[in-house]
C-alpha cells in the first residue's frame, strides 16, 4: 500500500554511495605535458577566458564547450578543460553537477527536453513525456529529460529538441519530432517557436500563427 | 597592511549592555555577554561567513527579518535578542530541518559526546520531530582518503570542509558535488583527498560526517584527556594537544596560537603521533655486540658509552637534529666543553654561525604573523609547504585575505606560485647568487651577470626589485616587507646581500617587517644555536675564544664575547665528517640526528662513521647510520614525552608538556646526558627538568628573567623583553675566509615528509612514499 | 490597451537587425541619452517611477543611484535568467527586439557608470542567445557598444553569456557566482551587488524587461512615462500568460488595469465550460488567488494587498478539471529541484514538503499533516539565505489554506482507494 517508496526519488542520490579509489592519485590541476587537449577546443576555451576579467568566469562556456565535443563532461572533458582553464578537475566537477545542461553521465547524441513544470502539465506534458520516453525506447541516440519551464508557456505543451523550442506538442507530432531529429532535419517546422508572432492583439494586425518571422531553424 | 585596530561599542543583547569591538560579528560580540549563540557554519578561520546553516537567526530592533548572527556586524547602540520567541521557533525549526535526514546514530558515532550537532541540538533543539517519512541511508562510512572518513548520512552541509580545501588549503580538491538536497562533500572521479592539510577537515566537521580513520573508535570523549604541548616534527612549531587515553597518544589536534599556528596542523604534525607507538621505536638502550645492536642494562649502555667518550677525549664531536630541546643542547654541548676538551658541536645544516648570528638580531625579525600583514612577501630558497608546511597557509591567507603581494623565488616551481605575484627560478645552489643579483638589480652592480651566473632571468629581478621598492605602501609610509628565507642560502655571502637588502628595504627595526629564516638545522635549529650548541659559540651567541680560554660554570664565555674572536678550530659539520674519516677526531655524540637519514654527502659520511671508534646515539628509529655504525643507542623520548623548550624560528620560545609518560625504559634525555657527565667527571647540576631550563635561561644572557610559568601555553618572543638588549653584537663583516662549513648543500635537510615519523606512521606510509618518489 | 512601448513594433519583421530597429528610430534614446549629463538620466530613470519586472519589483532608478560615485570598475548585469515557471516575456523581447534592450543596457551602464557589462541568459535560450550575440555584433560595428560610444567618452564592454540550467542563477546573487564561474549559490546580503557585486565590484542588476524600458524613457521623458500606470505602479508591463487559458502568450497592458481583463479579455479565460479555480498572478512563486478574486487590480500594489504579488508578470491559470495537489506537487518539485542547497530551511523543507505532498497524495495522510506542512512553510519563510525558499513556502501555505477542504477530501478518497473501498 505505500506509494512513496523507500528509495523514491529524492532519496537515492547518485555517487553517494561511493568511496574514494584509494589507488588513485589525487586530482591536482593537470599538467598540460601529460594531458592532450583538441585545439579547437582549447582555442575555444581560451576565447572565452579573454572575455571575461577573471579567467574562471569562462567556466560554464568552457564546459559546455567540452560537452559539445565529449557528448557529455566526462572525466576526460573536464581534465581537458582544467588542463586548459588552470583549475582543478574538482571545482569543476563540482560546478558541472550544479547545472542541469552539464551532463555528467553519458547520454544520447540528441536531447529532447519535454518540459513538464506547472503551464505544459496543464496542458498534457506528462503525458506527452512517457509518449515521447516510450517512443524513443532505449534508442542510445536520445536523451530524454523531463524539463523545468523552459520559457514557452506560450506553446505548451513543448519541448526543445536539440535547443530548437517546438510547441504546442500533440502526442501526434512524437513520432515525426523524433525521426525528424535522427535525420538531422529541422525539428517539425511548422511548431517551431521561432516562427511564432506575439500573441498580443494589439501587436498584430493579422491572426497568428501564420508567417514565419524567421527561418525554422535545426 | 596595518593590523586593524577595532574600537570598543556598547550593545545590548537580551536586556544586557555589553561593550565588544566594533563590526565583530554579533556571534562573537555576544561572547563578550556570555550569551552563546549556536553556529554551524561560522568559523571565521575559515574566512568571510557563510550565512549557510541559520542556526544563527536573532532578532535585531529596526530589521523585520530575523538576521543571521554570524554575519551581521555589530554596531554601538544595537538591540538584539537571542531569547525571544521568534528566535525560539527559528532556532527549534533549523533544528529540526537539519535531523530531518540525519540518521541520529549517536551511540554509534565517533563524534558522540564532542559534537555540536549534539550539544545545539540539546541546547537549542525542541527534542522531538515531526518528520516521519524514510530517511536516506548509505553504505557508510566511505573512504576519503588513507586518513579520512566520509559518513554522507550525518552531513549537514555546513560547508566548512569544502570552504578549506578551496579558501584556505587553496586545494580546490574536495568539493560539493549536486544541487539541493542532493548535495554530498566528494571529490573528483572517485579520486582520494589527498593533500599536505587535509587532516583539518576532519577537526572541522561539526557532526560525526569527517573522522579520523586513525582515531575512529579508539576512544570516547570521557575517556580520554587533553594534553597542551607543541609539535616538534618541523620548524613551524604548531601547538598542538594531544588526546591521550590509557598513557597513549589517540589523536592530535591543532591548540590554536595566533601568533604561531593560526589554529591549523599539516597532515604530519595530525597523524605522525602514530609513530610513538610503533613496535620499531626503541624503546632500550642498545649496545652493538658481536657486530649487532642488542638490548643492554642502562648501567652497561652508559658504562659503554662514558668509556668511549672518555676514551676519545678531545677528539669527540657532536650533532644534534633538530627535535632536541634547547636544554638537551645546552647539556650535551657542557658535557663536551667541560668533560670532553671538545669544540666541535653543530647541527646537520652546516650553515656558518656567524652569519646565523648577524641575521638573528632582534631589530631584523619578523614574526610569523606579519606574514600575514606584510605589504609584500618574499619567499626565497625555501619550499614552506615541505619545510615549514603552515607558514604556507600563512602566506595564501595574507594574500588572499589581505591583499599581500607575494613573490616566490626557487629553484623549483613552488606551490606558492600560483599565488604569486611574481615567481623567479634560478638554479639549485645558486640562491646566494640570485641574492647578489636581485641587491644589483636594487642598489646597483654587475646585474647582467651575475643573474646569468644564478642561472635567473634579467628582467623578472628587475621587476622584483620594483615590486620590493615600491610595492603596496599607500602614501609616504614605508612598506613592510617580510623576507622568509630557507637558511642554507646563507653560504657564499649570502648573508652580507640579505643584509644589504634588510638595510636598503628597511626592515631594521621596522614593526611588521623583517626577516624570517626556516633554519636548515630543523625544529628546533634557533634554539640550540642560542644555547650554545654551536662551533665556537656558547649560549647567548658569545663566541668562546680560542682554544684553551674554558668556559665558565655554565658554558658561558667567561664575560668578554669578543665578537668575531670565535674558536677557529672548532668544526663544524662538514669538518667533522673530515675529521672523522682521518682520525682526528674518533668518537661520534649523534642526538636525534642520523648523518646518513640527510642530504648530507652519503659516502663521506659513511667513511666517516666507519672509522670512528664510538657513536653515541639517541634515536626513537634505528635509521641506516645508527644501524650500522652506532656502539650505544639511547632510547629518545618522543615528543609527546618530552619536557624542556623550543625556539621558534621567530624567537618565540615554546614549552613541551610531557603529555604521556616514557615508553619502556626510555629515560630523559636529559639526564641520560647529565649521567655521562657525571661518568666523565662533570657536575651539570640538573635534577630535574626544571633545572635544565633554569640553567638555560641563567645561561642565555638574553632569556634573562624568563621562566616556565612566563612561557605558559602560548609561548613568549623574547625579542619582545627587555632582557633582549643583551643580544651580542654580531660581527660586522662576514667571516674573513668563507670557512667550509659556510657552503650548505642545496638541500641541506629533506622535506619533513621525508621522516622517519612519517615513515613508521601506518597511515601515513602511504605519504611517505609519495615524496620520496617526488625527490 | 491604450498605447503599446515595448511591443509596438514587436512583429516588425527583421526587427532583430539594425536596419529596421534603426528605421524605427532605434539608437535615438541613445543619442539623446549620450548628450545628456549622466545624473540627468538617472533623473529620468527615478521620475519614471519604473519598478524592477524580475521579480522583486524594486525602483530601478534608485537602484542606480545606489551605484557608489567615483572611478573604480562598475559592472551591469542584464538578468536574462527567465526561470520563473510561467514566465516567457523576456524571451520575446529578447528574440524580436534585442537592440532595444542593447540599447537599454548602453543607456543605464552611462547613468550608472558602469564600464564593463554582461547578459546572462538562460542556457536553454541558444535561439535568444544567438540572436542576442548577431544584433551585439552589429552594435559594436555601428559604434554604439565598445570603447567611446558615439564620442561621448562612454566606453561600455559587452558579453552575452549562457547559462547551463539553474533556476537560482536568475536570483541576483546566484546569478553574479555563477557568472564569476562558480555554483550559483546565493550569497549573503548585505553586501549588496550595489555595493559588492561581481569580482567584488559594485554592480547594477536589472532584469531584460526593465532594461528594454530604459530607450521608452528617455524617449517620452521619466515623468511623461509615469502617467501610465497607477501611482506606485507606473508604465506598461509585459504579461505572460498559460495554463488553462484560450490565447496564452505575451500581453502588453498598461498597469492597474483589473486581472479579469487580462485572463478573460486577452486570454479567452479557460476553455469553454470551465472556471478558474485558481491563478498564479507572478509566476509560480507568488500565492495562488482563486476564482472569486479576478478583479484585483493587475499592479505591485494591489495584488501585496490580496496577499500575493505581480512578480515576475507571469499568470498561470488553473481551471477547476485539476486537483489542487497535482497543483502543489507541481510547485513543491520545482523548488527542491531548484534548492541550491547552500542553506538549511529551503533544502530540507523543499525535500519534506515535497514528501509530505506525495503522502498526501496517496492517501497516506491525515489532516494534522496539513497543519505541519503549513508549520514546516512558516519555518521555512523569511528564516533562508535568498527567497527561493519563501517561493515554494507562500505558494504552498496559501494552497494549504485556501484549499483546505479540498486537500482533505482528496486524502479520503485516496485512502478509500487504496483498501478497496
Ligand atoms: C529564486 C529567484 C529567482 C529569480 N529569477 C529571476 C529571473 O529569472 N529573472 C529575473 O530577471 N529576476 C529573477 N529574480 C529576481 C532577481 O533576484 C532580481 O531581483 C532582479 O533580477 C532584479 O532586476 P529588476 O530590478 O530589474 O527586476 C529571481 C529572484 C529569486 C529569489
Ligand atoms: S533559500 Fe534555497 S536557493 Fe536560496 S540560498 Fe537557501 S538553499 Fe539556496
Ligand atoms: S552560523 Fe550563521 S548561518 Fe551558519
Amino acid at each position: 500500500m505505500t506509494a512513496v517508496k523507500r528509495y523514491e526519488h529524492g532519496s537515492r542520490v547518485p555517487g553517494w554511495d561511493e568511496a574514494a579509489d584509494l589507488t588513485k592519485d589525487p586530482a591536482e590541476i593537470p599538467d598540460p605535458a601529460t594531458t592532450p587537449v583538441p585545439e579547437d577546443l582549447r582555442a575555444e576555451i581560451e576565447a572565452h577566458m579573454a572575455n571575461y576579467p577573471d579567467r574562471r568566469s569562462a567556466t560554464l562556456p568552457a564546459l559546455a564547450a567540452a560537452q559539445r565535443v565529449h557528448g557529455w563532461c566526462s572525466p576526460q572533458a573536464i581534465d581537458e578543460v582544467a588542463c586548459v582553464m588552470r583549475l582543478t578537475p574538482a571545482y569543476l566537477a563540482s560546478v558541472a553537477t550544479f547545472y542541469d545542461m552539464l551532463e555528467t553521465t553519458p547520454v544520447g547524441r540528441h536531447s529532447v527536453y519535454v518540459c513538464t513544470n506547472i503551464s505544459c502539465s496543464l496542458c498534457g506534458a506528462d503525458e506527452l513525456y512517457a509518449a515521447v520516453r516510450d517512443a524513443a525506447g532505449d534508442d542510445a541516440d536520445f536523451n530524454v529529460r523531463a524539463f523545468e519551464c523552459l520559457g514557452a508557456c506560450d506553446i505548451a505543451p513543448m519541448a526543445s529538441v536539440d535547443g530548437v523550442y517546438v510547441g504546442p506538442l500533440t502526442l501526434e507530432d512524437v513520432p515525426r519530432l523524433l525521426d525528424d531529429a535522427r535525420a538531422g532535419r529541422p525539428v517539425l517546422p511548422e511548431k517551431q517557436l521561432a516562427r511564432r508572432r506575439v500573441a498580443d492583439p494589439h501587436a498584430n494586425s493579422q491572426e497568428f500563427p501564420e508567417h514565419p518571422a524567421q527561418e525554422p531553424q535545426g | 597592511m596595518p593590523r586593524p585596530q577595532p574600537k570598543t561599542i556598547t550593545f545590548t543583547i537580551d536586556g544586557l549592555e555589553v561593550r565588544a569591538p566594533e563590526n565583530s560579528m554579533l556571534v562573537d560580540a555576544a561572547k563578550h555577554g556570555d550569551v552563546e549563540i549556536p553556529v554551524f557554519c561560522y568559523e571565521p578561520k575559515l574566512g568571510n561567513p557563510v550565512g549557510a546553516c541559520r542556526m544563527c537567526l536573532v532578532e535585531i530592533e529596526g530589521i523585520p527579518k530575523l538576521q543571521t548572527g554570524c554575519s551581521t556586524p555589530v554596531k554601538d547602540g544595537m538591540v538584539v535578542h537571542t531569547q525571544s520567541e521568534r528566535v525560539k521557533t527559528a532556532q527549534n525549526a533549523v533544528v529540526e530541518f537539519l535531523l530531518i535526514n540525519h540518521p541520529l546514530d549517536c551511540p554509534v558515532c565517533d563524534k558522540g559526546g564532542e559534537c555540536p550537532l549534539q550539544d545545539i541540538t540539546f541546547g537549542w533543539g525542541k527534542g522531538t520531530s515531526r518528520f516521519i517519512e524514510p530517511k536516506r541511508h548509505f553504505v557508510k562510512p566511505l573512504e576519503l582518503s588513507p586518513l579520512i572518513a566520509i559518513d554522507r548520512e550525518r552531513c549537514i552541509l555546513c560547508y566548512r570542509c569544502v570552504r578549506f580545501s578551496q579558501e584556505i588549503a587553496e586545494d580546490y580538491q574536495l568539493v560539493l558535488l549536486e544541487r539541493g538536497a542532493h548535495s554530498y562533500v566528494s571529490t573528483f572521479d572517485g579520486h582520494p583527498y589527498v593533500a599536505p592539510f587535509s587532516g583539518n577537515i576532519v577537526e572541522l566537521c561539526p557532526v560525526g560526517a569527517l573522522t579520523s580513520r586513525a582515531y575512529r573508535f579508539r576512544a570516547r570523549p570521557w575517556d580520554i584527556e587533553d594534553s597542551g604541548s607543541v609539535c616538534t616534527l618541523c620548524p613551524a612549531q604548531c601547538n598542538v594537544s594531544f588526546t591521550v587515553r590509557d598513557d597513549r597518544v589517540m589523536r592530535v589536534l591543532a591548540r590554536e596560537n595566533d601568533e604561531v599556528d593560526d589554529g591549523w596542523l599539516c597532515d604530519k604534525g595530525r597523524f605522525a603521533y602514530q609513530s610513538i607507538h610503533v613496535d620499531e621505536r626503541v624503546t632500550q638502550p642498545l649496545v652493538r655486540d658481536g657486530g649487532e645492536l642488542r638490548p643492554v642494562s642502562w648501567e652497561r649502555a652508559l658504562e659503554e658509552a662514558a668509556a668511549g667518550l672518555r676514551r676519545a677525549r678531545g677528539k669527540v664531536a657532536a650533532l644534534a637534529g633538530g627535535g632536541s630541546t634547547s636544554e638537551e643542547g645546552l647539556l650535551l654541548a657542557r658535557l663536551l666543553r667541560e668533560g670532553l676538551d671538545s669544540e666541535h658541536l653543530d647541527t646537520l645544516a652546516g650553515v656558518d654561525c656567524r652569519d646565523l648570528h648577524r641575521l638573528a638580531e632582534p631589530a631584523l625579525q619578523a614574526t610569523a604573523s606579519d606574514l600575514e600583514f606584510a605589504h609584500t612577501v618574499l619567499v626565497i630558497e625555501t619550499e614552506p609547504v615541505r619545510d615549514i608546511p603552515i607558514l604556507d597557509l600563512r602566506i595564501r591567507k595574507g594574500v588572499r585575505r589581505h591583499g599581500v603581494q607575494l613573490a616566490v623565488a626557487t629553484p623549483r616551481p613552488s606551490s606558492l606560485d600560483a599565488s604569486a605575484k611574481l615567481a623567479l627560478r634560478y638554479a639549485p645552489g645558486a640562491g646566494a647568487t640570485f641574492l647578489q643579483a636581485l641587491a644589483a638589480a636594487l642598489y646597483g652592480g654587475e646585474l647582467e651577470e651575475t643573474a646569468r651566473a644564478a642561472g635567473a632571468d634579467v628582467e623578472q629581478l628587475r621587476a622584483l626589485a620594483e615590486l620590493l621598492r615600491t610595492g603596496g605602501a599607500t602614501g609616504s609610509a614605508p612598506q613592510e616587507i617580510v623576507i622568509l628565507y630557507g637558511d642554507r642560502i646563507l653560504g657564499h655571502r649570502g648573508a652580507d646581500d640579505l643584509l644589504k637588502l634588510a638595510r636598503g628595504l628597511n626592515l631594521h627595526g621596522h614593526a611588521g617587517a623583517g626577516l624570517l629564516a626556516v633554519p636548515a638545522a630543523g625544529a628546533n635549529g634557533r634554539g640550540l644555536l642560542e644555547a650554545g650548541f654551536a662551533p665556537g659559540y656558547g649560549p647567548g651567541l658569545r663566541a668562546i675564544a680560542a682554544s684553551g680560554a674554558h668556559t665558565g660554570r655554565n658554558g658561558a664565555a667567561d664575560g668578554e664575547s669578543a665578537t668575531d674572536g670565535k674558536d677557529a678550530s672548532a668544526l663544524g659539520v662538514h669538518g667533522i665528517g673530515a675529521a672523522l674519516a682521518t682520525g682526528e677526531l674518533s668518537a661520534l655524540y649523534l642526538l636525534h640526528a642520523d648523518p646518513l637519514r640527510s642530504e648530507l654527502p652519503h659516502e663521506t659520511w659513511s667513511a666517516a662513521l666507519e672509522k670512528a671508534s664510538t657513536v653515541i646515539a639517541h634515536a626513537s628509529f634505528l635509521t641506516e647510520g645508527l644501524r650500522e655504525h652506532a656502539n650505544v643507542v639511547f632510547p629518545a623520548e618522543s615528543y609527546a614525552e618530552k619536557e624542556g623548550t623550543v625556539v621558534h624560528p621567530d624567537g618565540r620560545l615554546q614549552r613541551l608538556r610531557p603529555a604521556i609518560g616514557r615508553r619502556g625504559e626510555t629515560r630523559a634525555e636529559w639526564s641520560v646526558i647529565a649521567e655521562l657527565a657525571r661518568r666523565c667527571e662533570v657536575d651539570l647540576d640538573v635534577l630535574t627538568g626544571a633545572m635544565a631550563s633554569q640553567q638555560l635561561f641563567d645561561a642565555v644572557p638574553f632569556y634573562a628573567g624568563l621562566s616556565l610559568e612566563e612561557i605558559g601555553g602560548r609561548g613568549v618572543r623574547w625579542q619582545e623583553r627587555g632582557a633582549a638588549s643583551a643580544f651580542p653584537q654580531p660581527p660586522a663583516s662576514a667571516p674573513a675566509e668563507p670557512s667550509a662549513d659556510g657552503t650548505a648543500s642545496p638541500e641541506a635537510v629533506g622535506s619533513i615528509w621525508d621522516t622517519p615519523e612519517v615513515e613508521f606512521s601506518p597511515s601515513l606510509k602511504f605519504l611517505y612514499k609519495r615524496e620520496r618518489v617526488e625527490a | 490597451m491604450s498605447e503599446l512601448l515595448l511591443f509596438a513594433d514587436i512583429d516588425e519583421p527583421g526587427l532583430n537587425t539594425l536596419e529596421v530597429y534603426s528605421r524605427r528610430g532605434g539608437y535615438d534614446s541613445l543619442r539623446k541619452a549620450l548628450a545628456m549629463p549622466p545624473e540627468a538620466v538617472l533623473h529620468e530613470l527615478e521620475a519614471s517611477g519604473l519598478r524592477g519586472r524580475g521579480g522583486a519589483g524594486f525602483a530601478m532608478g534608485k537602484k542606480v543611484s545606489f551605484l557608489p560615485k567615483g572611478g573604480m570598475d562598475k559592472y551591469l548585469v542584464c538578468n536574462a535568467d527567465e526561470s520563473e515557471p510561467g514566465t516567457f516575456k523576456d524571451r520575446e523581447l529578447m528574440q524580436k527586439s534585442p537592440h532595444m534592450l542593447i540599447e537599454g543596457i548602453v543607456i543605464a551602464s552611462y547613468a550608472a557608470g558602469a564600464s564593463r557589462s554582461f547578459i546572462y541568459i538562460r542556457g536553454e535560450y541558444q535561439l535568444q542567445a544567438d540572436v542576442l550575440d548577431a544584433a551585439l555584433s552589429e552594435a559594436r560595428d555601428a559604434g554604439y557598444v565598445g570603447e567611446n560610444i558615439l564620442g561621448s567618452g562612454h566606453s561600455l564592454s559587452l558579453v552575452v553569456h549562457r547559462g547551463a540550467g539553474a533556476y537560482i542563477c536568475g536570483e541576483e546573487t546566484g546569478l553574479l557566482d555563477s557568472l564569476e564561474g562558480k555554483r550559483g549559490n546565493p550569497r549573503l546580503k548585505p553586501p549588496f551587488p550595489a555595493n559588492q557585486g561581481l569580482y567584488q565590484g559594485p554592480t547594477l542588476i536589472n532584469n531584460v524587461e526593465t532594461l528594454s524600458t530604459v530607450p521608452t524613457i528617455i524617449r517620452m521623458g521619466g515623468e511623461q512615462y509615469a502617467k501610465l500606470g497607477v501611482e506606485t505602479s507606473t508604465g506598461t508591463k509585459l504579461v505572460s500568460i498559460s495554463g488553462h487559458v484560450q490565447r496564452p502568450g505575451n500581453y502588453e497592458i498598461e498597469l492597474g488595469i483589473p486581472s479579469r481583463e487580462i485572463i478573460y479579455g486577452l486570454a479567452g479565460g479557460p476553455p469553454q465550460g470551465r472556471a478558474v479555480k485558481c491563478w498564479f498572478p507572478g509566476g509560480s512563486s507568488s500565492p495562488v488567488l482563486t476564482g472569486d478574486e479576478l478583479d484585483v487590480p493587475y499592479d505591485f500594489n494591489s495584488l501585496a494587498q490580496a496577499g500575493t504579488m505581480l512578480g515576475s508578470g507571469a499568470i498561470i491559470v488553473v481551471d477547476d478539471s485539476t486537483p489542487i495537489i497535482d497543483v502543489a506537487l507541481k510547485v513543491a518539485k520545482f523548488y527542491r529541484h531548484e534548492s541550491c542547497g547552500k542553506c538549511t530551511p529551503c533544502r530540507e523543507g523543499t525535500n519534506w514538503t515535497v514528501k509530505m505532498l506525495e503522502r498526501i497524495d496517496a492517501g497516506e495522510a491525515t489532516p494534522m499533516d496539513l497543519d505541519i506542512m503549513g508549520s514546516v512553510q512558516e519555518h521555512i519563510m523569511g528564516n533562508c539565505l535568498c527567497v527561493l525558499g519563501d517561493a515554494m513556502a507562500m505558494p504552498i501555505a496559501s494552497m494549504i489554506t485556501k484549499f483546505r477542504a479540498e486537500l482533505e477530501a482528496h486524502m479520503d478518497s485516496r485512502r478509500l482507494e487504496a483498501v478497496g473501498a
